[in-house]
Protein backbone atom coordinates (compact mmCIF):
# COMPACT_ATOMS: atom_id res chain seq x y z
CA UNK A 1 0.00 0.00 0.00
CA UNK A 2 1.11 3.49 -1.20
CA UNK A 3 1.11 5.35 2.29
CA UNK A 4 3.12 8.05 1.27
CA UNK A 5 1.69 11.41 2.64
CA UNK A 6 -2.29 9.62 3.05
CA UNK A 7 -1.77 10.56 7.01
CA UNK A 8 -0.70 13.76 8.58
CA UNK A 9 -0.77 14.70 12.48
CA UNK A 10 -2.80 18.15 12.69
CA UNK A 11 -2.22 18.34 16.79
CA UNK A 12 0.00 18.03 19.21
CA UNK A 13 -0.16 18.90 22.96
CA UNK A 14 1.73 17.94 26.31
CA UNK A 15 1.75 18.66 29.89
CA UNK A 16 3.80 20.32 32.18
CA UNK A 17 7.02 17.64 32.44
CA UNK A 18 8.53 16.29 35.68
CA UNK A 19 6.90 16.53 39.06
CA UNK A 20 3.29 16.42 39.15
CA UNK A 21 2.17 15.13 42.17
CA UNK A 22 -1.50 14.05 43.41
CA UNK A 23 -2.90 13.65 39.71
CA UNK A 24 -3.17 9.74 38.18
CA UNK A 25 -1.26 8.94 35.10
CA UNK A 26 -4.88 9.10 33.39
CA UNK A 27 -5.84 12.36 34.33
CA UNK A 28 -2.34 13.90 32.98
CA UNK A 29 -3.44 11.91 29.12
CA UNK A 30 -6.51 13.62 29.38
CA UNK A 31 -4.84 16.86 30.26
CA UNK A 32 -2.29 16.33 26.94
CA UNK A 33 -5.53 15.00 24.93
CA UNK A 34 -7.16 18.51 25.68
CA UNK A 35 -4.18 20.59 24.69
CA UNK A 36 -3.84 18.62 21.56
CA UNK A 37 -7.49 19.15 20.69
CA UNK A 38 -7.24 22.54 21.20
CA UNK A 39 -3.94 22.64 19.11
CA UNK A 40 -6.34 20.97 16.10
CA UNK A 41 -8.94 22.78 16.63
CA UNK A 42 -11.83 20.65 17.21
CA UNK A 43 -13.71 19.15 20.11
CA UNK A 44 -13.66 15.51 21.59
CA UNK A 45 -16.69 14.98 19.41
CA UNK A 46 -14.71 15.18 16.26
CA UNK A 47 -12.34 12.28 16.78
CA UNK A 48 -13.44 8.51 16.30
CA UNK A 49 -10.44 6.51 17.17
CA UNK A 50 -8.56 6.47 20.57
CA UNK A 51 -4.75 5.03 20.76
CA UNK A 52 -3.21 5.01 24.57
CA UNK A 53 -0.42 3.39 26.04
CA UNK A 54 -0.01 1.21 29.45
CA UNK A 55 2.16 2.37 31.66
CA UNK A 56 5.28 0.70 32.07
CA UNK A 57 4.92 -0.60 35.71
CA UNK A 58 1.34 0.01 36.56
CA UNK A 59 -1.92 -0.62 35.05
CA UNK A 60 -2.87 2.76 34.26
CA UNK A 61 -2.92 4.36 30.39
CA UNK A 62 -5.68 1.19 29.01
CA UNK A 63 -8.05 2.85 26.06
CA UNK A 64 -11.15 1.56 28.50
CA UNK A 65 -9.70 4.12 31.10
CA UNK A 66 -8.73 6.89 29.50
CA UNK A 67 -12.12 6.86 26.86
CA UNK A 68 -14.46 6.38 30.05
CA UNK A 69 -12.87 8.96 31.38
CA UNK A 70 -13.24 11.96 28.66
CA UNK A 71 -16.80 10.35 27.62
CA UNK A 72 -15.45 9.05 24.24
CA UNK A 73 -17.47 6.61 22.42
CA UNK A 74 -14.67 5.89 19.34
CA UNK A 75 -15.07 3.85 16.38
CA UNK A 76 -11.79 2.20 17.32
CA UNK A 77 -9.83 2.16 20.04
CA UNK A 78 -6.33 0.48 20.79
CA UNK A 79 -3.57 0.01 23.97
CA UNK A 80 -0.03 -0.93 23.22
CA UNK A 81 1.86 -2.38 26.00
CA UNK A 82 4.95 -0.13 25.29
CA UNK A 83 3.65 2.85 22.71
CA UNK A 84 6.51 5.08 22.27
CA UNK A 85 5.29 7.24 19.63
CA UNK A 86 5.74 5.90 16.42
CA UNK A 87 4.30 2.77 17.50
CA UNK A 88 1.02 4.01 18.56
CA UNK A 89 1.46 6.67 15.52
CA UNK A 90 2.10 3.62 13.19
CA UNK A 91 -1.13 2.03 14.69
CA UNK A 92 -3.14 5.52 14.12
CA UNK A 93 -1.99 5.43 10.40
CA UNK A 94 -3.35 1.64 9.66
CA UNK A 95 -6.75 2.81 11.54
CA UNK A 96 -7.16 5.73 9.29
CA UNK A 97 -6.26 4.31 6.17
CA UNK A 98 -8.13 0.91 6.85
CA UNK A 99 -11.29 3.28 7.28
CA UNK A 100 -11.35 1.90 11.11
CA UNK A 101 -11.45 5.53 12.19
CA UNK A 102 -10.78 9.28 10.38
CA UNK A 103 -9.23 10.99 13.37
CA UNK A 104 -7.31 9.25 15.72
CA UNK A 105 -6.44 10.88 18.77
CA UNK A 106 -2.97 9.15 20.37
CA UNK A 107 -2.14 9.61 23.64
CA UNK A 108 0.73 8.69 26.75
CA UNK A 109 0.32 10.31 30.11
CA UNK A 110 2.49 8.94 32.93
CA UNK A 111 2.77 9.78 36.80
CA UNK A 112 5.58 7.75 37.17
CA UNK A 113 8.30 9.73 38.93
CA UNK A 114 5.87 10.79 41.37
CA UNK A 115 4.70 6.84 41.60
CA UNK A 116 8.19 6.11 42.14
CA UNK A 117 8.14 4.10 39.56
CA UNK A 118 11.05 1.18 39.94
CA UNK A 119 13.29 1.59 36.80
CA UNK A 120 15.71 -0.81 38.75
CA UNK A 121 14.77 -3.69 37.35
CA UNK A 122 16.05 -5.39 34.30
CA UNK A 123 14.45 -5.58 31.03
CA UNK A 124 13.71 -7.31 28.10
CA UNK A 125 13.62 -11.21 27.33
CA UNK A 126 15.77 -13.37 30.10
CA UNK A 127 15.25 -10.32 32.90
CA UNK A 128 15.38 -12.52 35.44
CA UNK A 129 18.55 -14.00 34.95
CA UNK A 130 20.02 -10.70 34.34
CA UNK A 131 18.22 -9.48 37.63
CA UNK A 132 19.50 -12.31 39.55
CA UNK A 133 23.44 -10.97 38.19
CA UNK A 134 22.73 -7.67 39.11
CA UNK A 135 22.26 -6.02 35.79
CA UNK A 136 20.17 -3.81 37.19
CA UNK A 137 18.54 -1.03 34.50
CA UNK A 138 18.57 -0.31 31.33
CA UNK A 139 21.92 1.35 32.08
CA UNK A 140 23.37 -2.13 31.87
CA UNK A 141 22.87 -3.00 28.97
CA UNK A 142 23.61 -0.07 27.30
CA UNK A 143 27.13 0.25 28.82
CA UNK A 144 27.92 -3.07 27.31
CA UNK A 145 27.02 -1.99 24.08
CA UNK A 146 28.86 1.04 24.17
CA UNK A 147 31.81 -1.06 25.04
CA UNK A 148 31.38 -3.64 22.93
CA UNK A 149 31.13 -0.60 20.19
CA UNK A 150 34.90 0.76 21.62
CA UNK A 151 36.26 -2.41 21.30
CA UNK A 152 35.49 -2.64 17.71
CA UNK A 153 35.62 0.49 16.59
CA UNK A 154 37.48 2.51 18.94
CA UNK A 155 35.06 5.02 20.25
CA UNK A 156 35.77 6.74 23.22
CA UNK A 157 33.54 8.21 26.15
CA UNK A 158 34.41 11.89 25.18
CA UNK A 159 32.66 11.18 21.78
CA UNK A 160 29.70 9.90 23.46
CA UNK A 161 29.59 12.67 25.66
CA UNK A 162 28.90 15.10 22.67
CA UNK A 163 25.44 13.45 22.34
CA UNK A 164 24.62 14.38 26.23
CA UNK A 165 26.40 17.59 25.52
CA UNK A 166 24.81 18.95 22.64
CA UNK A 167 20.87 17.88 23.59
CA UNK A 168 21.68 20.06 26.63
CA UNK A 169 22.87 22.98 24.33
CA UNK A 170 19.35 22.06 22.25
CA UNK A 171 17.60 22.02 25.55
CA UNK A 172 19.00 25.60 26.78
CA UNK A 173 16.62 26.82 24.51
CA UNK A 174 13.24 24.67 25.00
CA UNK A 175 11.11 27.03 27.77
CA UNK A 176 9.80 22.79 28.09
CA UNK A 177 13.26 20.68 28.81
CA UNK A 178 13.96 20.07 32.67
CA UNK A 179 17.30 19.67 32.79
CA UNK A 180 18.94 23.21 31.13
CA UNK A 181 21.79 24.30 33.78
CA UNK A 182 25.05 24.50 31.13
CA UNK A 183 27.39 21.10 30.54
CA UNK A 184 30.59 20.96 28.65
CA UNK A 185 32.25 18.30 27.49
CA UNK A 186 35.02 18.87 30.52
CA UNK A 187 32.09 18.75 32.88
CA UNK A 188 30.49 15.49 31.15
CA UNK A 189 34.12 14.14 31.37
CA UNK A 190 34.35 15.50 35.13
CA UNK A 191 31.73 13.19 36.21
CA UNK A 192 31.62 9.76 38.31
CA UNK A 193 30.67 6.80 36.41
CA UNK A 194 26.87 5.46 36.88
CA UNK A 195 27.46 2.01 35.31
CA UNK A 196 31.07 2.08 33.87
CA UNK A 197 31.76 3.56 31.01
CA UNK A 198 28.33 5.50 31.01
CA UNK A 199 27.75 8.36 33.42
CA UNK A 200 24.86 10.76 34.49
CA UNK A 201 23.98 12.06 31.61
CA UNK A 202 24.07 10.00 29.23
CA UNK A 203 21.03 8.08 31.08
CA UNK A 204 16.88 9.61 31.33
CA UNK A 205 16.07 10.93 34.50
CA UNK A 206 12.21 9.36 35.21
CA UNK A 207 9.48 12.18 34.40
CA UNK A 208 5.83 12.41 34.98
CA UNK A 209 4.16 14.40 32.34
CA UNK A 210 1.80 13.60 29.14
CA UNK A 211 1.99 14.19 25.63
CA UNK A 212 -0.91 13.84 22.65
CA UNK A 213 -0.69 13.96 18.63
CA UNK A 214 -4.18 14.36 16.68
CA UNK A 215 -3.85 12.14 14.10
CA UNK A 216 -6.21 12.18 10.40
CA UNK A 217 -6.19 11.65 6.82
CA UNK A 218 -4.72 14.63 4.53
CA UNK A 219 -7.63 15.12 2.83
CA UNK A 220 -9.34 16.16 5.80
CA UNK A 221 -5.88 18.16 7.86
CA UNK A 222 -6.20 20.99 5.50
CA UNK A 223 -9.28 21.84 7.24
CA UNK A 224 -7.52 22.32 10.49
CA UNK A 225 -5.45 25.43 11.34
CA UNK A 226 -1.69 24.50 11.78
CA UNK A 227 0.06 23.42 8.62
CA UNK A 228 0.10 19.18 8.52
CA UNK A 229 2.63 16.97 9.17
CA UNK A 230 2.43 14.54 6.75
CA UNK A 231 3.58 10.92 7.48
CA UNK A 232 5.70 10.09 4.42
CA UNK A 233 7.17 7.04 5.38
CA UNK A 234 6.72 4.33 7.87
CA UNK A 235 9.05 0.96 8.86
CA UNK A 236 8.95 -1.31 11.89
CA UNK A 237 10.94 -4.47 12.95
CA UNK A 238 11.12 -6.61 16.46
CA UNK A 239 13.63 -9.08 17.73
CA UNK A 240 11.56 -10.65 19.93
CA UNK A 241 13.84 -13.15 20.20
CA UNK A 242 15.64 -10.86 22.12
CA UNK A 243 19.11 -12.62 23.88
CA UNK A 244 18.75 -16.22 21.38
CA UNK A 245 19.61 -13.26 18.83
CA UNK A 246 24.12 -13.27 19.27
CA UNK A 247 25.21 -9.69 19.62
CA UNK A 248 21.35 -8.80 20.35
CA UNK A 249 22.78 -5.45 22.42
CA UNK A 250 23.95 -4.02 19.58
CA UNK A 251 20.39 -4.17 17.81
CA UNK A 252 21.67 -4.63 14.36
CA UNK A 253 18.36 -5.65 13.17
CA UNK A 254 17.71 -1.52 13.53
CA UNK A 255 19.38 -1.52 10.02
CA UNK A 256 16.55 -3.12 8.76
CA UNK A 257 14.05 -0.92 9.43
CA UNK A 258 16.26 1.68 8.05
CA UNK A 259 16.52 -0.25 4.88
CA UNK A 260 12.47 -0.79 4.83
CA UNK A 261 12.22 2.58 5.73
CA UNK A 262 14.47 4.77 2.51
CA UNK A 263 13.00 2.79 -0.03
CA UNK A 264 9.61 2.64 0.69
CA UNK A 265 9.91 6.00 1.14
CA UNK A 266 12.49 6.85 -1.79
CA UNK A 267 14.04 9.07 0.87
CA UNK A 268 17.87 9.25 1.72
CA UNK A 269 19.55 10.55 5.03
CA UNK A 270 20.65 13.50 3.20
CA UNK A 271 16.87 14.64 2.51
CA UNK A 272 16.68 14.84 6.10
CA UNK A 273 16.36 18.05 7.58
CA UNK A 274 16.42 17.39 11.78
CA UNK A 275 16.78 13.99 13.10
CA UNK A 276 14.83 13.01 16.57
CA UNK A 277 16.19 9.46 18.34
CA UNK A 278 14.24 8.27 20.92
CA UNK A 279 17.47 8.46 23.89
CA UNK A 280 16.38 6.26 26.96
CA UNK A 281 20.27 5.87 26.67
CA UNK A 282 22.85 8.33 24.71
CA UNK A 283 23.72 5.01 23.20
CA UNK A 284 20.84 4.64 21.47
CA UNK A 285 21.58 7.59 19.46
CA UNK A 286 25.13 6.54 18.85
CA UNK A 287 23.42 3.26 17.63
CA UNK A 288 20.68 4.81 15.24
CA UNK A 289 23.29 7.40 13.60
CA UNK A 290 24.48 4.50 12.79
CA UNK A 291 21.99 1.90 11.77
CA UNK A 292 19.78 4.52 9.72
CA UNK A 293 22.82 5.52 7.65
CA UNK A 294 23.98 8.73 9.01
CA UNK A 295 27.14 7.66 8.81
CA UNK A 296 28.83 4.16 8.20
CA UNK A 297 28.61 1.56 10.98
CA UNK A 298 31.59 2.50 13.17
CA UNK A 299 31.94 6.10 12.68
CA UNK A 300 29.43 7.23 15.13
CA UNK A 301 32.21 8.39 17.27
CA UNK A 302 33.77 10.94 15.43
CA UNK A 303 30.72 11.73 13.72
CA UNK A 304 29.35 12.93 16.77
CA UNK A 305 32.64 14.50 18.02
CA UNK A 306 32.84 16.92 14.85
CA UNK A 307 29.91 18.64 16.63
CA UNK A 308 27.29 18.13 13.38
CA UNK A 309 24.02 17.08 16.06
CA UNK A 310 25.17 20.46 17.90
CA UNK A 311 22.84 23.59 17.24
CA UNK A 312 24.47 25.10 14.29
CA UNK A 313 25.61 21.76 13.02
CA UNK A 314 24.56 19.96 9.88
CA UNK A 315 22.69 17.19 11.25
CA UNK A 316 20.19 18.81 14.23
CA UNK A 317 19.51 16.34 16.80
CA UNK A 318 16.91 16.18 18.96
CA UNK A 319 16.41 20.00 18.87
CA UNK A 320 14.23 19.79 22.20
CA UNK A 321 16.98 18.28 24.00
CA UNK A 322 15.53 14.74 23.82
CA UNK A 323 14.94 12.99 26.66
CA UNK A 324 18.27 13.30 28.25
CA UNK A 325 17.74 16.85 28.76
CA UNK A 326 14.23 17.70 27.85
CA UNK A 327 12.31 14.56 30.16
CA UNK A 328 11.44 11.10 29.85
CA UNK A 329 8.15 10.93 27.70
CA UNK A 330 9.13 7.60 25.85
CA UNK A 331 9.79 9.55 22.56
CA UNK A 332 6.99 11.07 22.24
CA UNK A 333 8.19 14.63 22.60
CA UNK A 334 10.60 13.76 19.82
CA UNK A 335 7.66 13.41 17.97
CA UNK A 336 5.86 16.84 19.05
CA UNK A 337 9.35 18.31 18.52
CA UNK A 338 9.36 16.89 15.56
CA UNK A 339 5.86 18.48 13.84
CA UNK A 340 6.50 21.65 15.48
CA UNK A 341 9.84 22.62 13.71
CA UNK A 342 7.80 21.38 10.54
CA UNK A 343 5.46 24.31 11.77
CA UNK A 344 8.18 26.93 12.35
CA UNK A 345 6.89 26.91 16.10
CA UNK A 346 10.40 26.34 17.96
CA UNK A 347 11.46 29.53 18.31
CA UNK A 348 15.83 30.48 19.03
CA UNK A 349 15.97 26.37 18.07
CA UNK A 350 14.23 26.64 15.20
CA UNK A 351 16.04 24.74 12.65
CA UNK A 352 15.99 26.73 9.09
CA UNK A 353 13.73 25.35 6.19
CA UNK A 354 13.16 22.56 8.51
CA UNK A 355 10.96 20.62 5.95
CA UNK A 356 11.67 17.06 6.50
CA UNK A 357 12.16 15.00 9.75
CA UNK A 358 12.83 11.48 11.03
CA UNK A 359 11.53 10.08 14.35
CA UNK A 360 13.04 6.86 15.59
CA UNK A 361 12.40 4.99 18.73
CA UNK A 362 12.84 1.39 20.10
CA UNK A 363 11.29 -0.54 22.47
CA UNK A 364 14.63 -1.59 24.34
CA UNK A 365 15.91 -4.68 23.18
CA UNK A 366 12.76 -6.04 21.10
CA UNK A 367 11.60 -3.52 18.76
CA UNK A 368 12.88 -0.61 16.10
CA UNK A 369 10.23 1.91 14.46
CA UNK A 370 10.84 5.04 12.51
CA UNK A 371 8.32 7.59 10.66
CA UNK A 372 9.96 10.53 8.12
CA UNK A 373 6.90 13.26 8.29
CA UNK A 374 7.03 16.34 6.30
CA UNK A 375 5.71 20.22 5.71
CA UNK A 376 4.92 18.77 2.09
CA UNK A 377 2.86 15.89 0.58
CA UNK B 1 24.94 -18.28 56.10
CA UNK B 2 24.05 -15.07 56.03
CA UNK B 3 20.98 -13.26 55.51
CA UNK B 4 21.40 -13.10 50.81
CA UNK B 5 18.65 -9.58 50.07
CA UNK B 6 19.15 -9.72 46.85
CA UNK B 7 17.04 -11.15 43.70
CA UNK B 8 17.03 -14.92 43.83
CA UNK B 9 15.19 -17.47 41.68
CA UNK B 10 12.05 -18.87 41.99
CA UNK B 11 13.24 -22.48 42.49
CA UNK B 12 9.00 -23.25 42.44
CA UNK B 13 9.22 -22.38 38.45
CA UNK B 14 9.71 -26.13 37.14
CA UNK B 15 10.99 -24.35 34.04
CA UNK B 16 13.85 -23.38 35.28
CA UNK B 17 14.28 -25.76 38.23
CA UNK B 18 16.89 -27.98 36.62
CA UNK B 19 19.62 -25.18 35.83
CA UNK B 20 19.25 -24.12 39.75
CA UNK B 21 20.10 -27.99 41.04
CA UNK B 22 22.80 -28.43 38.86
CA UNK B 23 24.24 -25.66 39.69
CA UNK B 24 24.02 -26.78 43.58
CA UNK B 25 25.78 -29.11 42.26
CA UNK B 26 28.78 -27.13 40.44
CA UNK B 27 27.42 -28.11 36.87
CA UNK B 28 26.30 -25.63 34.65
CA UNK B 29 23.28 -27.00 32.64
CA UNK B 30 20.64 -25.81 30.18
CA UNK B 31 17.69 -27.06 27.96
CA UNK B 32 18.90 -28.88 24.41
CA UNK B 33 15.56 -29.59 22.46
CA UNK B 34 15.03 -33.39 22.38
CA UNK B 35 13.82 -33.00 18.81
CA UNK B 36 16.30 -30.69 16.86
CA UNK B 37 19.22 -30.23 19.44
CA UNK B 38 18.52 -26.39 19.44
CA UNK B 39 20.39 -25.27 22.80
CA UNK B 40 18.17 -22.40 24.24
CA UNK B 41 18.72 -20.04 27.14
CA UNK B 42 17.03 -19.17 28.86
CA UNK B 43 14.90 -21.73 29.89
CA UNK B 44 11.70 -21.61 28.24
CA UNK B 45 8.60 -24.52 27.96
CA UNK B 46 8.97 -24.96 23.77
CA UNK B 47 11.75 -25.01 21.42
CA UNK B 48 12.05 -21.87 19.72
CA UNK B 49 13.39 -23.24 16.46
CA UNK B 50 10.94 -26.40 15.73
CA UNK B 51 8.07 -25.55 18.37
CA UNK B 52 8.53 -29.07 20.39
CA UNK B 53 7.36 -28.63 23.44
CA UNK B 54 10.11 -29.73 27.06
CA UNK B 55 13.81 -30.50 26.62
CA UNK B 56 16.35 -32.21 27.80
CA UNK B 57 18.78 -30.66 30.11
CA UNK B 58 22.79 -30.79 28.77
CA UNK B 59 25.67 -29.97 30.90
CA UNK B 60 27.98 -27.38 29.44
CA UNK B 61 31.60 -26.87 29.68
CA UNK B 62 31.42 -23.89 31.47
CA UNK B 63 33.83 -22.12 29.33
CA UNK B 64 33.54 -18.81 27.29
CA UNK B 65 34.76 -15.36 26.48
CA UNK B 66 33.26 -12.02 27.72
CA UNK B 67 31.95 -10.34 24.89
CA UNK B 68 31.05 -7.19 26.53
CA UNK B 69 30.78 -6.39 30.29
CA UNK B 70 29.32 -3.31 32.47
CA UNK B 71 30.67 -1.88 35.51
CA UNK B 72 28.44 -0.54 38.36
CA UNK B 73 29.67 2.00 40.14
CA UNK B 74 26.05 3.26 41.45
CA UNK B 75 23.68 0.32 42.39
CA UNK B 76 20.74 0.92 40.25
CA UNK B 77 19.02 -1.81 42.16
CA UNK B 78 20.09 -0.47 45.79
CA UNK B 79 20.47 -4.17 46.99
CA UNK B 80 23.44 -4.51 45.64
CA UNK B 81 24.96 -1.19 46.73
CA UNK B 82 27.03 -3.60 49.19
CA UNK B 83 28.78 -4.87 46.33
CA UNK B 84 29.81 -1.88 43.71
CA UNK B 85 32.14 -1.69 41.89
CA UNK B 86 30.83 -4.76 40.51
CA UNK B 87 31.09 -6.54 36.95
CA UNK B 88 28.31 -7.70 34.94
CA UNK B 89 29.44 -9.55 31.75
CA UNK B 90 27.53 -10.80 28.44
CA UNK B 91 29.62 -14.58 27.82
CA UNK B 92 29.84 -16.41 24.79
CA UNK B 93 29.85 -20.03 25.34
CA UNK B 94 32.45 -21.63 23.73
CA UNK B 95 28.62 -23.51 22.82
CA UNK B 96 27.59 -20.43 21.09
CA UNK B 97 25.48 -18.73 23.10
CA UNK B 98 25.59 -15.72 25.33
CA UNK B 99 24.92 -15.86 28.84
CA UNK B 100 24.50 -12.71 31.27
CA UNK B 101 26.88 -13.41 34.86
CA UNK B 102 28.34 -11.52 37.27
CA UNK B 103 32.28 -11.57 37.62
CA UNK B 104 33.69 -13.63 40.31
CA UNK B 105 35.64 -10.79 41.87
CA UNK B 106 37.03 -7.03 41.12
CA UNK B 107 35.92 -5.74 38.02
CA UNK B 108 39.36 -3.91 37.18
CA UNK B 109 40.96 -6.79 35.41
CA UNK B 110 38.04 -7.71 33.02
CA UNK B 111 38.84 -6.63 29.20
CA UNK B 112 36.75 -7.99 26.22
CA UNK B 113 37.95 -11.00 24.99
CA UNK B 114 39.10 -12.69 28.00
CA UNK B 115 38.54 -16.23 28.36
CA UNK B 116 36.53 -17.16 31.42
CA UNK B 117 35.03 -20.27 33.43
CA UNK B 118 32.29 -20.87 35.37
CA UNK B 119 31.69 -21.01 39.38
CA UNK B 120 29.50 -21.98 41.49
CA UNK B 121 28.70 -19.48 44.34
CA UNK B 122 26.08 -20.61 46.68
CA UNK B 123 24.24 -17.06 48.16
CA UNK B 124 21.82 -18.99 50.42
CA UNK B 125 21.16 -22.68 51.50
CA UNK B 126 19.25 -23.68 48.68
CA UNK B 127 20.42 -21.50 45.43
CA UNK B 128 23.85 -21.36 44.31
CA UNK B 129 24.47 -18.72 41.58
CA UNK B 130 26.51 -19.39 38.50
CA UNK B 131 29.25 -16.57 38.00
CA UNK B 132 32.14 -16.29 36.01
CA UNK B 133 36.19 -15.84 36.52
CA UNK B 134 39.18 -15.37 34.47
CA UNK B 135 40.73 -18.89 32.87
CA UNK B 136 44.37 -17.87 32.20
Amino acid sequence: MDLRAKTAIVGVGNTAQGTLPGRSANEIAVEAIQEALADAGIEKKDVDGLITCRNLRSREGIDEQIGHLMGLNPKYSATLDYGTGNFSLHLGVMAILTGLASTVVLVYGTNQRSAKADFSVAVGGGADMAAIAGLAHVAGPAAMAFRRHQHLYGTTEEQLGWVSVAQREWAQMNPLAIFKQPMSIDDYMAMDYMVAPLRRPDLTMISDGGVAIILTSAERAVDHPKKPAYILGIAERTALRAYQNLENLMRPWLGDVAKQLWSSSGLSPKDIDALYIQDATSVWVLQMLEWYGFCEVGEGGPFLAEGRTRPGGSLPLNTNGGQLSESYMWGWLNLAEGVRQLRGECGPRQVANAEVVLDCSTHDFLKGAATILSSHQ
Amino acid sequence: MMAYDKPLPDLENEVEAPHWQAAKQGRLSIQRCSQCGYLRWPPETICPECLTRGGDWVDLKGEGEIWSFAVYHRAMNPVFSDEVPYAVAMVRLTEGIEMIGRIAGPPDQVRIGQKVRAVFVPVTDEVTLVQWEPSA
